[in-house]
């Protein structure tokens, strides 16, 4: 980032952002035509142009636009980053040797049965970075709780007790926890806004793993003081701490990648960007006054409640008229990717059905061209894979077609390429598939000689032998999981559109430790197997050419459970990272704030577990059994009045959980008593008053261990 | 503590089972553990002052148990001691009790100050400072905001597809048959294709 003010907003004049959008998508409109061109062409010389070949020719032409999209928004940053990059940036509206008054701004941190120990650990370095920068008088915290297993609350509540100790965070970092979990994520942070939203003037949305270091997050607010139509900037968040191999080959990828994306994206789309839900920006006052969300027609899983909240809010911000800008070169904020291919898929469940939801609003009146075109990315981020699905389907049909008809292609295709009246003597199929390679992966190949021509860069992925290596792996990977993702795309595709849900293998408790177990992987995968098994047999059988054009999607798929498992293995992430394999900037040159809460969450995971017995109830004996943990729990909750029968009823329920232990009342019995003061200081009492006879034995149990093996019990965050 | 350890080393209760003492010892001691007094010389010394306080009380209520006597005889203390420390003792048994756990805690009164715990006459300074200046805050002073849901119109194709499919929603028997012809018409489909 240059320390000079170089770009004034202003200055990108509606004519000169059309004239980038105009190249921009007329480069994607050239390159699918091309391609068009020479499926129709290859279509039509096979045989008779009937309705299986339109059909074939409509799918590729959506399927072909959108990793065009992909491909010219790499070469369109290719052209910025050779060209010293854009001054279009947001990023160069402040003239960072001026020290720039900051604004109030809160920094929102929504959990919701997260692991405790990382929230809170990952607060405490973001704490200490802005700490570090001087400016932490301009920056509140709020833990914004949702989480509804009892457990999960209490720990929160002691590891928040605990920080603010530590630090000194008392009156600077917040906790609160919702009654009830209306409307997720989204209406968590408008429950903040609600009660506490007037006080702020911009809020930092974070996710439960995401960091941020100080400096970034002065740099946010700086840049939203100087643009004052600015809505939201949005930061492009690394993934970092992967342990497992799938963790750190998407790390490393994002990190080699992403680059060029980021900067072909900034460069189409400058101050009409999109939100992706965390590590960003937003000006609290129009937040509150246009982005609380409507409810969509229908019900779920198409209508009723918006999941994915991010995009949406974008556009209603655009809407009305303020900036939503991406400040892709802002460095030091990072977020965590799932450990597991399993674990990937299931977070794909979860957005597959928020980002299908958006279709609604392609067409919503007053919604920007650049949100409506961001809403419909997400559409096709999902729905492309059961198009891919079909578009294969009935290729197959075609040869299907083909070897039982008997049909001889009247002129054969793999002699030469037609192009516009011009013949090619390269094989039509191979013209198509190596334009379908180059979109697909030239992006990839250009960002790793960017990356080995600078030897610095290059040093701080392994050095170029290692870099060169990974990113060949790093290509048969990710094209062996493509084919296993389209299956498990297309699958939450069609059950949503169904109003399913998907049902996922519990994990095994000694196998979770060190990723997917082979019950997992072959329960989840087995059907991705047993597809690619039919598939394969089936090519090979109608057309051994066939097969070898289909073995790049039948072998991943034949392989899907070892590949699953393999990947999910932290050993071999190890062990990958020891070779200098797959390495990241953020690995060779960990920021100080990675390293500190890497180090830090070491020594929370050291700590002595509850004992067996005691644990899945751990959260609910603290509230009740210590002192200190009573204290504090019934401190934070709000006193109510209970009606007569609600009395009655949590007299009951007090009365059993004292004489039959906790494993007899349900996890709903259990929150609703953590909820009732009256009832947290009628237990801690009663449970040290009464004799033992008249206590469950899971409770004398509980009270003979408490703090005997350690001097503090047993928390997430202790130090 | 009005006790000597002299007096207490000859203190026999008169009334109860010695199982049912040991049993109250074991759960005062249980209890101050919970409190995190590690300090035993400290810790043993609470327990006989509270366990001749139950005794006292077991001689005119026998059909209580000691272990209930010696609890309520220890958070009877406490209360006074956290009124008189926190200047707090005209507010409620509860009130007392919770403000005076979090207080402790907040100041690592136990760790810090061992000896302090109870102490009635030789309250450190330093400690009593820390007891009353300890503050928990879970939140800012609300200054509630309205945020409501702007209509959103959603275009003439989106509109009229959101009002045929709450209408099937209603319906869900045409919903069901909906979703059967299109599986019919893709099964035709395929059908006619491979022909």
């Amino acid at each position: 980032m240059t320390a000079t003010c170089v770009f004034d907003p202003s200055k990108m004049t509606p004519r000169r952002l059309m004239r980038r959008r105009f190249m921009f998508f007329t480069a994607v409109f050239s390159f699918t035509s091309l391609a068009t061109w020479v499926m129709a062409d290859l279509l039509w010389r096979v045989g008779s142009f009937g309705a299986l070949e339109v059909s074939l020719l409509v799918l590729f032409v959506v399927l072909f636009a959108h990793i065009s999209v992909g491909f010219c928004t790499a070469m369109f940053g290719l052209y910025v980053i050779n060209r010293g990059g854009d001054r279009c940036r947001i990023t160069q509206t402040v003239d960072w040797n001026k020290d720039t008054p900051l604004g109030r701004t809160a920094i929102l941190v929504p959990v919701f049965n997260e692991d405790v120990s990382r929230v809170f650990e990952g607060l405490r370095v973001i704490y200490g970075s802005l700490k570090d920068t001087g400016k932490l008088e301009h920056f509140d915290f709020f833990i914004l709780s949702d989480s509804n297993r009892p457990t999960q609350w209490i720990q929160e509540e002691v590891a928040w007790t605990e920080l603010c100790k530590q630090v000194g965070g008392f009156g600077r970092i917040f906790y609160r926890k919702r009654r009830q979990q209306i409307n997720k994520k989204s209406g968590n942070v408008a429950d903040f806004l609600r009660r506490w939203g007037k006080d702020y003037r911009y809020m930092v949305v974070f996710d439960a793993d995401s960091i941020m270091t100080g400096r970034s997050l002065v740099q946010l607010v700086a840049m939203m003081e100087a643009n004052p139509h600015a809505g939201i900037i949005q930061t492009a968040p690394r993934l970092a701490r992967g342990e497992s191999l799938y963790a750190r080959i998407q790390a490393f990828s994002n990190r080699l990648y992403s680059p060029l994306f980021l900067a072909g994206t900034n460069y189409w789309q400058q101050h009409e960007g999109n939100y992706w839900g965390h590590n960003a920006v937003i000006r609290v006052q129009p937040f509150i006054d246009h982005c609380a969300l409507p409810d969509l027609p229908g019900s779920e899983p198409f209508g009723g409640r918006i999941l994915s909240h991010d995009f949406v809010e974008a556009a209603l911000m655009r809407k009305a008229g303020w900036t939503v800008w991406l400040a892709h070169d802002v460095e030091g904020t990072y977020e965590e990717g799932p450990p597991t291919l399993i674990d990937s898929a299931k977070r794909d469940r979860r957005w597959c059905q928020g980002n299908m939801q958006h279709t609604w609003l392609l067409l919503a009146r007053g919604f920007r061209p650049a949100n409506r075109f961001h809403l419909l990315m997400g559409v096709m981020g999902y729905v492309s894979s059961p198009l891919w699905l079909l578009f294969l389907i009935l290729s197959t049909g075609m040869v299907i077609s083909q070897v039982v008809g008997h049909d001889i292609p009247f002129d054969r295709p793999e002699d030469y390429t037609s192009l516009f009246g011009y013949r090619v003597y390269v094989p039509e199929a191979f013209f198509l598939f190596l334009l379908t390679l180059l979109l697909l992966f030239l992006p990839k190949i250009v960002s790793v000689i960017l990356t080995m021509a600078d030897k610095a860069s290059a040093q701080s992925f392994g050095g170029r032998p290692r870099l060169f290596l990974s990113a060949l792996l790093e290509i048969v990977t990710s094209s062996l999981l493509a084919p296993i993702n389209m299956l498990f795309n297309s699958k939450f595709v069609l059950f949503t559109v169904l109003g399913q849900g998907v049902g996922w293998v519990t994990q095994q408790r000694q196998a979770a430790a060190d990723g997917t177990d082979w019950r997992e992987a072959i329960l989840t995968h087995w059907p991705h197997m047993a597809v690619g098994l039919v598939w394969g047999a089936s090519a090979f059988a109608l057309s051994p050419m066939f097969f070898w054009w289909m073995l790049p999607v039948v072998l991943g798929l034949l392989l899907s459970i070892p590949i699953s498992i393999f990947l999910s293995k932290g050993g071999i992430g190890l062990k990958s990272r020891e070779m200098g394999l797959f390495l990241t900037p953020d690995e060779t040159q960990p920021p100080a704030e990675l390293t500190l809460l890497e180090k830090n969450l070491s020594e929370c995971y050291q700590h002595m577990q509850p004992i067996e017995p005691l644990r899945a109830d751990y959260g609910l004996l603290q509230a009740v059994l210590d002192p200190y943990v009573n204290a504090v729990h019934v401190s934070l909750l709000r006193q109510r009045r209970p009606s007569e029968e609600s009395r009655e009823w949590f007299t009951e329920l007090r009365g059993r959980l004292l004489r039959d232990g906790p494993a007899q009342l349900s996890q709903k019995e259990k929150m609703a008593l953590l909820l009732d003061a009256e009832s947290m200081i009628w237990l801690h009492e009663e449970l040290w008053r009464q004799p033992g006879e008249a206590l469950a034995e899971w409770w004398r149990l509980a009270m003979r261990q408490y703090n005997v093996l350690t001097t503090h019990p047993v928390t997430a965050l202790y130090r | 503590m009005e006790l000597s350890l002299e007096s207490l080393s000859s203190f026999r209760p008169r009334t109860g089972t010695l199982e049912e003492w040991n049993a109250a010892y074991v759960r005062v001691e249980d209890y101050l553990r919970a409190h995190r007094i590690h300090n035993r010389l400290h810790q043993s010394r609470l327990i006989q002052v509270i366990l001749v306080r139950a005794a006292k009380r077991h001689e005119r209520m026998p059909t209580v148990s000691p272990t209930t006597l010696a609890a309520e005889e220890t958070e009877k203390w406490m209360d006074d001691w956290f009124g008189a420390v926190l200047g707090t003792t005209d507010h409620s048994h509860e009130r007392i009790a919770i403000d005076g756990r979090v207080a402790l805690l907040l100041c690592d009164g136990p760790q810090r100050w061992p000896y302090a715990f109870l102490e009635d006459k030789n309250v450190p300074q330093d400690f009593a400072q820390a007891m009353t200046a300890s503050a928990m805050e879970a939140g800012p002073d609300m200054k509630t905001s309205n945020m409501v849901p702007q209509p959103l119109d959603f275009g003439v194709i989106s509109e009229t597809a959101g009002e045929v499919l709450e209408r099937i929603e209603r319906y869900p028997l045409l919903g069901m048959l909906a979703l059967w012809a299109l599986f019919l018409g893709v099964l035709a489909a395929i059908f006619y294709w491979t022909r």
